[in-house]
């Protein structure tokens, strides 16, 4: 949202407090503002000119002008009797008109704030005539998009001389432009009265609404020959108030006018008396109004006199908008029919069958308020964001309807006369009253306002307080529908005296206890990272080609509706497959061997859901090696994996591997289980080679997963690894033992370890070797061992050394 | 059953078919070539399977207990210069360590959640527009990918309640990933990471508040911090505030600009009734930020996309 800030400010006492100030408090007490669009200067040597003589060229578009500038220019040069010249091309220059003249050394309004501002200055025409500046259409002084001539303006407003800047009052301005998501819940400050209203609660100022907009009084009586009839839906339409108008003069103004100008600076252009009107009351209250053909309603309906009816839009119904385009509506749209037959999307956009035009007579003008659930489907459904919806779907109070409806009618009155004023609601509802305590307030904030203090606060910006001790009775406005509760009470206070204004103490507080589960990923990290692995973060989605990758079926994967492409679309179910995803890339950038990984929650949808119905995650740690060499790499990420869970102290063993729904990529006959007891914790194992040309890597590539809750339990079963120390020497030995290669290595280890047992030792294997041509494999180790208690003798080594030979 | 072999030689055969089409009569050539379709189709995958099947023959078992492959050489770590742990991981771990020095709790954040805790239970009413606000994903049961770690709220008063009867103070940070549908761009990710905090006691206040969270602040980047707030608006909270600090030195700061750093508030009575808390009995307030932001700014990273790449090139630039 655009505001002008002169705007803002006629009507607050701002003398002695900068504009920077200003906005730096509105910042801190009401909304952000993004940022501030100084205009000051934009219309700087722009004036009120009188067109003295003007003769048009042959042969060309172009008038030879003489100008009366009042002498206001320097740097030009002038006939003997002061006039400048410059030449015009608009058709409807003309002697004696007042325009509005840039003058030499001026930047065209239309190229201020952008990246290349545009000075004029004196141009020699046709190669003969000297121009000095121009004379400025709408769309170059920035007033519209009007090209079709220069502007006019009203001779009772202006003279030769004035700098256009003064003729419009204020246009040395500044616009502020206001983060709206800040506001959702705050309809009265999408007009100026309300957000003027705020900034004077926020330096102390007494605001006081004006009486029509509090007490609106209709200063016409209803011709009793205009009937309209009005039907609505209470829940979709809260209050629906219509004025019927006849013209009393053509809906034209040859001037540009204020009002051009206000709408120029929040952003909008100007088109016709009527409309502009319109959009000035919304600007200035917040309150969108439309206006309908009279006749042309009728018409539609088929009914004698106008009947309004708002409702649901039905399946299947139509609207073409005034802007050309027809649109489906569906049953959260609400539509303003004529007799039943649609004519207008509710505070979206009018009809075309009821536009006003140059031939309309009679205009039924809406001023009302709508469900703003629907209005926000609307939005949403169809693609709307005017200034209109904008406002209504933050729920503009029904409260004021009739008042802006009947200000409108004074606005318009040169235009427009009312004849007769229908509403919905015909009497005022009681207000909200809201009880709450001092000490409520001063206990939440952590602050020692008065009564006094408090009531002075909030009736400034007009609600109406009783004190009484402890005890507050607060009369909520009808504007603020954002208000229900004390809370919303406190927040004004704290906000309108500024919540930086209040103190802030530290309450006592302990330590707390580490997060188990965060305390083992960053000691995992650490583990991992320390031994070359490199930490990655992936999505948590993933694209259903990827799952197909991998084989795991994308219905045991929750499904994204509105995903933003179909690379997001599924919740993952592991990740590995993510892991193996991203390393094509580092294998391309040169990285040839390395190990990804990465701990996060996955979702197969396996793991069904929990006591609240919500579905049950999995904290998982994800591991991949790829070297470009090709080669094998389980035993690598083997060598990864038993180093992490002994450092954890964890017990584990590798067993058989067990296929699920979601390890499908792993290949069985070179893969393993993760056991700790009976339980599974995880998988190892070298993926597919059908998965891993489906990600373009060499072949080889292994990985491995655990779920880190059950490292969390196991952390008890400390004792994997022994830490003693002997006090007597220790015996060095290698050990080599012969089998047939189907003898599993684990088998023969735990063997030694057996014949070790008692002993203090180490046990490194060295090498597993199998000879060209040989029927056997030989697996070397080398052993260091010592006796807990004593030295031992050689005779004793040489028993140990012979029973450990003798393994098969 | 047809070998491999065989199987690729008749594809190739069907192949050729196709260049007949042209020859056929106009009104045979779309049923001709749909038929040649569902042909090709069912070969290829019985190619597909039979290459699986053979694949599968190929493989030789692996002693999966063993510390090396026969013949193989003993597999040895990767050197530890270029190993690295996740800058976002690291910066949480700190964030994380700073609220538990201060007293707090950690919980984290589930990844999906659904309707009731990511809305209805902080207060947002049914079909409200603030609900859009949250640019959320859903899933095809109504699940949602959470798009703030306030949806952890509910969860933990409800478990920490017990605290309150004890006359001590319900204290807690929640770190997690979050999502919102909006297209990515250098300074936007529809995956990032937030942390919340809820404090709960009889007592505590906003100043409280303010202080807890300066404190955050000058603990995490050591120095004493100017702080200020916005006015806010989130349905969970009330009074609701936006929360800056000014910027630090180490950031760059010589006390001209601020940052905006989180929301905050004074937590709704409605959202502690929905945990089973009395409103009336005990106060509350709530934050969140975004985490990425913090990273962003203390490494003076460029492009918010790098995090979730998963790019060694940038990775090892975070070498330990």
């Amino acid at each position: 949202m655009l505001i002008s800030l002169n705007w803002l400010k006629s009507g607050l006492e701002t003398n002695g407090i900068s504009d920077e100030e200003l906005v730096k408090l509105i910042g801190a007490r009401l909304v952000e503002v993004e940022g501030v669009i100084d205009q000051t200067h934009k219309y700087d040597k722009i004036y009120a000119v009188q067109v003295i003589s003007e003769e048009p060229i042959e042969g060309t578009h172009l008038h030879l002008c003489k100008i009366d500038d009042g002498g206001a220019a320097s740097d030009v040069e002038r006939d003997e009797n002061g006039y400048v010249q410059v030449m015009c091309g608009a058709p409807n220059v003309h002697k004696d008109m007042l325009a509005a003249w840039v003058a030499p050394g001026a930047i065209v309004p239309s190229t201020y704030n952008t990246d290349e501002p545009f000075k004029i200055g004196m141009r020699k025409m046709l190669g003969k005539y000297d121009s000095y500046g121009m004379m400025g259409g709408a769309d170059e002084l920035d007033f519209g998009d009007d090209h079709s001539g220069i502007v006019e303006l009203d001779p009772s407003w202006a003279k030769p001389g004035q700098p256009i800047a003064e003729v419009f009052r204020n246009l040395d301005d500044k616009i502020l432009d206001i983060e709206n998501k800040s506001l959702t819940h705050r309809p009265d400050t999408f007009g100026i009265l309300g957000f003027r209203r705020e900034v004077a609660g926020i330096l102390g100022q007494k605001h006081i609404s004006p009486d029509w907009y509090l007490e609106p009084e209709q200063n016409f009586k209803n011709d009793d020959k205009v009937k309209l009839e009005i039907e609505t839906d209470p829940e979709l339409c809260p209050r629906y108030t219509a004025i019927v108008f006849e013209p009393i003069a053509e809906n034209v103004n040859p001037y540009l006018d204020y009002d051009a100008t206000l709408l120029a600076r929040a952003g909008m252009r100007p088109i016709n008396p009527i409309v502009d009107a319109t959009n000035i009351m919304m600007l200035a209250f917040g309150q969108p109004l439309h206006a309908f053909d009279y006749d042309k309603f009728v018409k539609v309906g088929g009914s004698k006199t106008p009947k309004i009816i708002v409702r649901a839009a039905k399946e299947g119904e139509t609207l073409e908008l005034l802007d050309g385009t027809t649109v489906e509506l569906n049953t959260d749209d609400i539509v303003i029919t004529s007799n039943d037959v649609p004519v207008a999307l509710a505070g979206a956009m009018g009809g075309a069958s009821t536009a006003i035009d140059e031939k309309t007579k009679r205009v039924i003008l809406e001023s009302a308020t709508f469900s703003l659930y629907n209005l926000r489907k609307t939005q949403m459904a169809h693609g709307i964001f005017s200034e209109a919806i904008t406002r209504f779907t933050k729920g503009q109070p029904a409260g004021q309807t009739k008042a802006v409806a009947l200000r409108f009618a004074k606005k318009a009155g040169k235009y427009l006369k009312p004849l007769a004023l229908f509403d919905t609601q015909t009497s005022e509802p009681k207000p909200l009253k809201i009880e709450l305590s001092l000490s409520q307030i001063n206990s939440l904030l952590g602050t020692d306002f008065s009564g006094d203090t408090v009531k002075y606060i909030l009736e400034n910006v007009e609600f109406k307080v009783k004190v009484e001790g402890d005890e507050l009775a607060v009369i909520v406005p009808f504007w603020r529908t954002d208000i229900h509760i004390p809370e919303d009470i406190i927040e004004e206070v704290g906000r309108l005296s500024g919540f930086d204004n209040i103190a802030p103490v530290l309450p006592l507080h302990a330590t707390a206890d580490p997060n188990p589960l965060f305390a083992l990923k960053t000691q995992i990290r650490n583990h991992l990272s320390a031994r070359g692995a490199n930490e990655v973060l992936t999505y948590s989605f993933v694209h259903g080609d990827l799952m197909a990758k991998v084989g795991q079926k994308p219905e045991n994967s929750y499904k994204i509706i509105n995903s933003i492409s179909p690379e997001l679309q599924h919740i993952r179910q592991s990740i590995v497959p993510s892991l193996l995803d991203k390393s094509y890339g580092n294998l391309r950038a040169g990285h040839e061997k390395f190990a990804l990984y990465e701990m996060n929650q996955v979702y197969p949808k396996n793991l069904g859901v929990d006591n609240d119905k919500v579905p049950v995650g999995s904290h998982q740690l994800g591991f991949v090696f790829i070297d470009q060499a090709g080669q094998s790499n389980y035993y690598i990420a083997k060598k990864y994996l038993a180093s992490l869970l002994e450092s954890f102290g964890i017990k584990f063993e590798l067993a058989t591997f067990e296929a699920n729904a979601v390890n499908t990529y792993y290949e069985p006959k070179r893969s393993a289980a993760v056991k700790v007891g009976d339980q599974t914790i995880g998988f190892i194992g070298e993926i597919q080679g059908k998965v891993l040309r489906g990600f373009k890597l060499p072949r080889g590539v292994a990985a491995f997963e655990l779920n880190l809750a059950d490292l969390l339990i196991d952390e008890q079963s400390v004792g994997a690894r022994d830490y003693r120390v002997s006090n007597y020497p220790s015996v060095s030995r290698d050990l080599t033992i012969t089998v047939a290669p189907e003898v599993e290595y684990a088998s023969i280890e735990s063997k030694i370890r057996a014949v070790l047992d008692g002993f203090i030792y180490k046990l490194r294997p060295t090498s597993i070797y199998q000879a060209e041509g040989v029927s056997t494999k030989n697996l070397s180790f080398h052993l260091e061992f010592a006796a807990p208690d004593k030295t031992l003798t050689k005779a004793e080594i040489s028993d140990i050394m012979d029973k450990l030979e003798s393994i098969k | 059953m047809a070998t491999l072999q065989e199987l690729k030689n008749e594809l190739k055969k069907l192949g050729a078919e196709y260049a007949k089409i042209k020859d056929l009569p106009a009104d045979q050539r779309a049923d001709f070539g749909k038929q040649l379709n569902i042909k090709k189709q069912q070969l290829n995958a019985e190619i597909a399977a039979a290459e699986a099947a053979a694949e599968q023959e190929d493989v030789a078992p692996l002693d999966i207990s063993a510390p090396c492959d026969i013949n193989g050489q003993m597999p040895e770590f990767l050197t530890a210069d270029f190993g690295s742990k996740h800058p976002l991981m690291t910066e949480l771990d700190r964030v994380i360590a700073i609220y538990q020095s201060m007293g707090f709790d950690i919980a984290e954040s589930v990844q999906l959640d659904d309707e009731y805790h990511m809305f209805d239970s902080l207060n947002f009413a049914k079909g409200h527009p603030a609900r859009d606000g949250y640019d959320t994903f859903r899933t095809e049961e109504g699940f949602i990918p959470p798009a703030h770690t306030s949806t952890m709220q509910n969860r933990v008063l409800k478990a920490n309640a017990y605290k309150l009867a004890e006359g001590k103070a319900i204290a807690v940070a929640v770190p997690g990933r979050v999502y919102r549908n909006e297209d990515v761009d250098a300074t936007h990710e529809h995956t990032f990471y937030q942390c919340e905090g809820v404090y709960v006691s009889e007592d505590c206040t906003l100043g409280n508040m303010l202080a807890i969270l300066r404190e955050f602040f000058e603990k995490y980047y050591g120095q004493k911090l100017n702080i200020k707030t916005q006015p806010g608006y989130f349905p969970f909270t009330e009074p609701s505030l936006e929360f800056l600090i000014e910027k630090p030195k180490s950031l760059g700061g010589k006390g001209d600009g601020w940052l905006e750093m989180l929301g905050c508030g004074m937590i709704h009575p409605n959202v502690l009734k929905n945990a089973g808390i009395d409103p009336t009995k005990y106060q509350g307030f709530a934050w969140g930020g975004g985490i990425d932001r913090l990273i962003m700014l203390r490494y003076q990273l460029n492009d918010i996309r790098y995090l979730e790449s998963a790019k060694l090139d940038f990775l090892k630039e975070f070498a330990c």
